[in-house]
């Protein structure tokens, strides 16, 4: 007789609050105080996603995950962001985590996709 | 099941014995949908009971045939009578309350398909096109403002996200992701990267700028293993 492995629900607490939790830590750990520079950005940012990404493997979860980072300069101009998703919404989910400081506002997206087995 | 039948049943024979043999009752009219306690006759089965049993929660004593008891009466034409959850579950609890079946879950038959078929991929190309072609034809002529800015967003990632699906194969995840800013002079970076299989996934960005405003959407698609 097959196994049935239980669906996973992202919103439940083992998986959501890890995400929020490591990423604002990454964010913290990456921009902490620094103000915005335009020639150190592409790395800020790719360290940010490489180094979320890497804490939410480390969970051990079944999931496929999708980060996005936007850091922007500020200079009061206003940013808009949305999303939408064709997906299953009982196991699939996202967390947002905004950040900011004097000089720049950063957006980390994470998407959540589940690998049923 | 067993009670439904039964109080269909009685309720015809009660429209039977009304007409029969209580014609001078003022009640048993044939439109009438008022059934007192003495024209119940011993046919009804088990509807007394259930009756007796809804009236109990009520009052301890038979009440007087009122609104409640009054939707099960006879209705001209036998057509059954319409009334909350009692006859419309086949199943009462001794209480008298509806137990509600439980909802089975289906469990999928296994399709041993580890990754999409051949040729059909996720083609990023071609909903980069799709991207760059909606986005122009929707912020082509807009300016920004701070308040449409909040709608436009929503429906330009659902927009974006109908359109991507009409391209992408069966069996993908999509995930749409849009940004607009006001066009001033910050610059910007978005970055995005993904834990997946390289193969079967993939994803396609588009931006587009004019004087008063800048968009950047990414539509991520991740086969559904």
């Amino acid at each position: 007789m097959a196994k049935v492995f239980p669906r996973p629900n992202f919103y439940s607490e083992p998986h959501f609050s890890p995400c929020s939790k490591w990423g604002k830590y990454c964010i913290e750990s990456v921009l902490g105080k620094a103000d915005y520079n335009h020639n150190k950005v592409n790395q800020w940012t790719a360290a940010i996603v490489e180094q979320s990404l890497t804490h939410l493997v480390k969970l051990g979860k079944t999931y496929k995950y999708i980060v996005t980072c936007a850091v922007m300069q500020r200079s009061g101009a206003g940013l808009h962001t949305a999303s939408s998703c064709f997906w299953d919404t009982t196991t699939d989910g996202t967390c947002t985590v905004r950040w900011e400081n004097r000089t720049m506002n950063c957006i980390v997206n994470v998407f959540a996709v589940a690998i049923i087995l | 099941m067993a009670e439904q039948p039964s109080l269909e049943l009685a309720s015809s024979t009660r429209v039977t014995a009304a007409d029969g043999t209580e014609a001078p009752h003022p009640q048993a009219t044939p439109c009438g949908s008022h059934p007192t306690a003495p024209t119940r006759g011993p046919e009804e089965g088990k509807a007394p009971q259930l009756l007796s049993r809804r009236s109990s929660m009520l009052s301890t004593l038979l009440g007087p045939p009122g609104s409640r008891r009054s939707s099960l009466g006879p209705v001209p034409g036998g057509k059954r009578p319409s009334v909350g959850p009692w006859l419309l579950h086949s199943r009462v609890s001794f209480s008298g309350l509806p137990l509600f079946q439980p909802i089975p879950e289906t469990y999928l038959e296994n399709t041993y398909r580890m990754q999409p078929e051949e040729g059909c991929r996720f083609n990023a190309g071609r909903v980069q096109r799709v991207l760059e072609g909606a986005l122009a034809g929707v912020l082509g002529g807009t300016a920004y403002s701070p308040q449409g800015s909040t709608v436009l967003v929503q429906s330009l990632a659902e927009l974006l996200r109908g359109r991507a699906k009409e391209v992408v194969p069966p069996r993908y995840k999509l995930v749409c992701h849009v940004l607009l800013g006001q066009h001033g002079q910050q610059s910007m970076l978005v970055a995005s990267r993904a834990l997946w299989d390289p193969e079967s996934d993939s994803f396609a960005s588009a931006s587009f700028c004019n004087a008063s405003l800048f968009a950047v959407a990414t539509v991520h698609g991740v086969y559904f293993e």
